[in-house]
C-alpha cells in the first residue's frame, strides 16, 4: 500500500513538473523572439527629442477644449491634462500639477513646482528653488539657482545651469550649455559645456619640455630614469605595449605608442600623449599637456590645470577635470565618463559629453590654486 | 581481489568525477550570483558613437541567398558613418543567388566591396583570412549570413576599443525562431545563460570574454599581432580568443550589442554544430593550455578561469564515467559494505547543490531578461542535458580517435539555415528584395527586420 502511495505521489510530481513546462512551450510554440528594438540608436537628446514628438502626436489626436477665464487651450489626456498656453509669466510659489505647454516665451518666480512635463517654445528662465519634472525649450533656458529637477532638461539654444542647480537625469542642448558652481546633473551633451570663468586667453599650449621621456623606449640596453624601468616593458604587438607596475613619470613624457599600464600612472606639466594610454590604477595628467589619444583608468583620473584632450576619458572611479582645461576634437565630439562623481572646475570647456555614473559636479577651482597659479 | 579492485577504481572514478563537477557547479554558482550583484564596472555604453575609427565589416557566405539580402539591408541602414565603413560580403563559392543579390547591393553603395571566391581553402576561417587582405578598417566587424544586427550594433561593439588593451569586443546573440521547435527554444535559454549570464559575468569579474567570430569585432593591428586567423582551426573564434589573451590582449562584451541569430531546429542539426564547436574547443585546449599556465600576461585567476573555459567539454564524459561507476558500485553487492550513510548524504548534497548550478545561471538569465514564460520550459531541459552529453562525448571520442591515428576531422560544415522562403520569383533571399535589388522599404520574410529608405 505504502508503496502504491509512494508511486502515485512520485508520478503525480514528476508530471506536474513537465506539465508546466509543457503548457509554457505550448504559449511559446510558433512564436518568434520580439525582444530586440533593432531600430534602436543611441540619441542624447532622446528625452527631449521624445517628449517632443509625443506631445505632438497628443496635441494633434487628443479632443480640445478652451477654458473661457484663462484663455487656456486643455487637451484631456486620460488621468492628465495639458494646458496651452501663448506665453506667462508665473509668480513665485505656484503649483502647477498638469502637463504645460508654452506657445512663447515663459519665466517663473521662485519656489515654483511642476509636478508634470512643461515645454516651452520660446525662451525660458526658472526661478531659484523651482522644482520640476522634465523641461524642453526651443529657446534659451536658464535653470535658477537651487533649482531641482527630478528627471531631464533639453534645450534648442544655450542652456544654463545656475548656481547649486541639479538635474536627475541628462541635460541637453544643441548649442551650448554652462554650468555654475554647485550644478550637478548626471550627464551633460553638446557642441560646447563650459563651466563660469571661461577665458580663452589661457589656452596657450607651448610644449618646449627640456627633459623628455619617450615612450615605449625600446633599446636593449635602455637604463631605467626619469620613473621608468624598460624591464617591465612588454610588447603585446600591433605598436602596443604593457608596463608591469606604476609608472611615476619625472620628466614629461611623449607618448607614441598604445600604453597599458597594470598599475598607477602619472605624468608630470606638459606632457604629450599622442596615442592611447591605460592604467589599471590612477591617471593623473601633468599641467598643460596635451592627450590626443583615448585615457582609460580603472580607478580614478585627473586632468591637471591647462590641460588639452581630444578623445575620451574614461574612469572607474572619479574624475577631475580642472581650470582651463580644454576637450576639443574636429568635426566629432569628445567624452569624458567616469563610474564615480566627475568633478569640473571653473574655466573648463568640452565639446561633447560629459557623464557620470554617479553625478557631475561644477566646483569653483580653489582660490589657492589660481592664487599660485598666477604667482 | 578483481572484484574488490573493480569497486577502488568504480570509486576513484566517482570521487574525481564528483571532484571535477562540484569545481564547475562552484564555478556556476559564483557566477550567476556575480551577475545579479556586481554592476557592470566598464560600461562603455556612455562612450557609443564617440568612438568612431575606420570599420571594415566583414560577412562570410556559402549559398545564402534566404538571408544575404537581410544582412545587406541592415549593414547599410546602421547608424554607423558611411564614410568610415567598409563592407566586405565574403562569396565563398556559392552556387546559388548570393552574388547575384551581394552585387546588386555594391552597385548601389559603394562601400560595398564583395569578394567572390572561387578556389583556395574552403570555410569561414580561410574566407576570413583572405577578406582580411583587402580591409582597411582599423576595426574589423563580423557577422555570420544569418544574423540581422540593429542599426547601432555596430557602434557598440567599436566602442570598447578606445580602451588599448581591448583586442576584441564580443556582442550578444539572441535566437528569434524560439518558438520554432522545441529545440530552438530550449536552445534560447542556453544561449541566454551563455550571453546575459556567463559572459557578462566573467567580464564584470576582469575575465576576458569569449569572442564568438560573430557579432564581434576585432583590432586589426591585435590580430596580425597574433598570426591572423587560424586557417586550421574549426573554431576561429575561440582559436583568437586565447591568441590574443597569451599577447595581453582582452575581449570586451558589450551585452547591449545585441543582434537575432537563427539556432538550430532540428537534432541533427545542433549535433553536427556542437561536434564542430567539440572539436575547435578541445583542439585549443590542447594548443593552448601550457602556454596558458605560463603566461606572463595573465593572474593565477585568469588562467584557472581560462582552464575552466577550454576544458568545459570534457565534463560530458565525467559524467557519464561518473554514471556508469555509479551503477557498477549499485550492483556489486560487496560494495555495500561501504558506510552508506556519509556516501548517500555526500551525493544527496552533490545532487542537490552541484546539478543544479547550470540550472541557476538560466534562471538568472531568465530574470534578467524579463522571459518568465520561457523560464518554465526549463525542466524541459533535462531531454537537451541528455541529447548534449551523448552529442559532445561522441564528438570527443571521434577528436581523440582521429588524433591518436593520425587522421583528418570532419572538417568545416556549415550550419542549415531555415529562415526565409523565396519570393518574387527571384529564386528568394527571405527578404522580400527580389535578388538584393528591391524596393528599400520592403520587409523580411520573418518579420523580424524592417528596411528603411536610404539616408541622404
Amino acid at each position: 500500500m505504502a508503496f502504491l502511495l509512494f508511486t502515485i505521489g512520485f508520478c503525480a510530481i514528476f508530471y506536474l513538473h513537465f506539465a508546466v513546462a509543457h503548457r509554457a512551450w505550448r504559449r511559446i510554440k510558433g512564436r518568434q523572439s520580439a525582444e530586440l528594438d533593432m531600430d534602436y540608436v543611441r540619441l542624447e537628446d532622446y528625452f527631449g527629442q521624445s517628449f517632443r514628438t509625443k506631445l505632438a502626436g497628443w496635441m494633434k489626436t487628443l479632443p480640445k477644449a478652451t477654458n473661457g477665464s484663462t484663455g487656456l487651450r486643455v487637451f484631456d489626456k486620460g488621468n492628465e491634462r495639458i494646458f496651452v498656453a501663448g506665453g506667462a509669466q508665473y509668480p513665485a510659489g505656484r503649483k502647477e500639477k498638469e502637463i504645460l505647454v508654452i506657445e512663447g516665451d515663459f519665466n517663473c518666480g521662485r519656489n515654483c513646482d511642476f509636478e508634470k512635463e512643461l515645454m516651452v517654445k520660446g525662451n525660458c528662465s526658472i526661478g531659484p528653488d523651482t522644482q520640476l519634472q522634465a523641461l524642453a525649450v526651443d529657446g534659451t533656458l536658464h535653470v535658477g539657482e537651487g533649482a531641482r529637477v527630478r528627471r531631464w532638461v533639453d534645450a534648442v539654444k544655450e542652456l544654463t545651469v545656475g548656481k547649486d542647480a541639479v538635474v536627475k537625469s541628462r541635460v541637453t542642448s544643441r548649442t551650448s550649455i554652462e554650468l555654475m558652481p554647485g550644478s550637478q546633473a548626471l550627464s551633460l551633451f553638446a557642441p560646447e559645456v563650459f563651466t563660469e570663468g571661461r577665458f580663452e586667453n589661457g589656452l596657450q599650449i607651448e610644449l618646449t619640455p627640456a627633459v623628455i621621456a619617450q615612450l615605449p623606449h625600446l633599446e636593449k640596453d635602455a637604463k631605467a630614469a626619469h620613473g621608468y624601468d624598460p624591464a617591465k616593458l612588454f610588447s603585446m604587438g600591433g605598436n602596443t605595449y604593457l608596463y608591469n607596475g606604476n609608472l611615476h613619470l619625472s620628466a614629461p613624457l611623449h607618448l607614441r605608442a598604445a600604453f597599458v599600464v597594470r598599475g598607477d600612472f602619472s605624468c608630470p606639466k606638459e606632457s604629450l600623449l599622442e596615442a592611447d594610454l591605460k592604467a589599471y590604477g590612477s591617471i593623473s595628467i601633468g599641467a598643460a599637456s596635451v592627450v590626443k589619444g583615448n585615457l582609460t583608468a580603472g580607478g580614478d583620473m585627473a586632468l591637471k590645470p591647462n590641460c588639452y584632450f581630444q578623445g575620451l576619458l574614461h574612469a572607474g572611479g572619479a574624475m577631475r577635470l580642472s581650470h582651463g582645461v580644454r576637450g576639443l576634437r574636429d568635426k566629432t565630439p569628445v567624452a569624458a565618463y567616469a563610474a564615480g562623481v566627475v568633478t569640473v572646475e571653473s574655466n573648463v570647456v568640452v565639446n561633447g559629453k560629459l557623464a557620470s555614473g554617479q553625478r557631475v559636479v561644477a566646483v569653483s577651482t580653489p582660490v589657492a590654486w589660481l592664487e599660485g597659479a598666477r604667482a | 581481489m578483481a572484484v574488490t579492485f573493480l569497486i577502488g577504481i568504480a570509486y576513484a572514478v566517482v570521487g574525481s568525477a564528483t571532484a571535477v563537477l562540484l569545481l564547475y557547479a562552484i564555478r556556476h554558482y559564483l557566477l550567476g550570483y556575480t551577475r545579479l550583484g556586481i554592476e557592470t564596472p566598464k560600461d562603455a555604453m556612455d562612450l557609443v558613437g564617440f568612438h568612431m575609427p575606420r570599420v571594415t565589416v566583414l560577412i562570410p557566405m556559402h549559398n545564402e541567398e534566404r538571408v544575404a539580402g537581410d544582412i545587406l539591408q541592415a549593414i547599410v541602414d546602421s547608424d554607423y558613418d558611411w564614410e568610415k565603413l567598409e563592407v566586405i560580403p565574403i562569396n565563398d563559392r556559392s552556387e546559388d543567388k548570393t552574388q547575384e543579390i551581394i552585387d546588386g547591393f555594391a552597385l548601389r553603395y559603394p562601400f560595398i566591396l564583395p569578394l567572390h571566391r572561387t578556389g583556395g581553402a574552403s570555410g569561414k576561417p580561410a574566407a576570413l583570412v583572405e577578406a582580411c587582405k583587402r580591409a582597411t578598417g582599423e576595426i574589423l566587424v563580423m557577422f555570420d549570413a544569418d544574423y540581422v544586427p540593429g542599426r547601432a550594433v555596430i557602434k557598440m561593439l567599436v566602442a570598447p576599443f578606445a580602451d588599448p588593451e581591448v583586442g576584441a569586443s564580443m556582442g550578444r546573440v539572441v535566437p528569434h525562431n524560439i518558438g520554432d521547435s522545441l529545440l530552438s527554444g530550449l536552445l534560447s535559454l542556453e544561449r541566454s545563460a551563455g550571453y546575459q549570464g556567463v559572459q557578462q559575468s566573467r567580464f564584470n569579474l576582469g575575465f576576458t570574454a569569449q569572442f564568438g567570430g560573430t557579432v564581434g569585432a576585432v583590432r586589426a593591428s591585435a590580430l596580425e599581432s597574433v598570426g591572423g586567423w587560424n586557417p586550421q582551426s574549426l573554431t576561429e573564434d575561440t582559436d583568437l580568443t586565447f591568441a590574443l589573451l597569451l599577447n595581453g590582449w582582452k575581449t570586451a562584451y558589450v551585452n547591449r550589442a545585441e543582434c537575432y541569430e537563427e539556432v538550430p531546429q532540428t537534432w541533427s542539426v545542433r549535433r553536427r554544430q556542437l561536434s564542430r564547436w567539440v572539436t575547435g574547443h578541445t583542439e585549443c585546449l590542447h594548443n593552448y593550455w601550457p602556454d596558458l599556465m605560463r603566461s606572463r600576461f595573465l593572474t593565477r585567476w585568469e588562467k584557472v578561469d581560462a582552464l575552466f573555459l577550454l576544458a568545459m567539454y570534457w565534463t560530458a564524459p565525467m559524467v557519464v564515467a561518473g554514471w556508469m561507476a555509479s551503477l557498477l558500485l549499485f550492483f556489486i553487492p560487496e560494495a555495500h559494505q561501504t558506510p552508506w550513510l556519509p556516501v548517500a548524504l555526500a551525493f544527496l548534497g552533490y545532487q542537490l547543490f552541484s546539478n543544479q548550478a547550470t540550472f541557476l545561471e538560466i534562471g538568472v538569465a531568465s530574470m534578467l531578461d524579463g522571459t518568465r514564460i520561457r523560464s518554465l520550459l526549463l525542466p524541459l531541459n533535462l531531454f537537451n542535458f541528455f541529447a548534449n552529453t551523448g552529442a559532445i562525448c561522441n564528438a570527443l571520442r571521434k577528436f581523440y580517435w582521429n588524433r591518436f591515428w593520425g587522421s583528418g576531422g570532419d572538417g568545416w560544415y556549415k550550419t542549415h539555415r531555415t529562415r526565409g522562403t523565396a519570393v518574387n520569383g527571384a529564386g528568394g533571399n527571405g527578404s522580400g528584395f527580389g535578388g538584393g535589388a528591391g524596393p528599400a522599404a520592403a520587409r523580411s520574410a520573418t518579420g523580424l527586420y524592417h528596411a528603411r529608405e536610404r539616408r541622404g
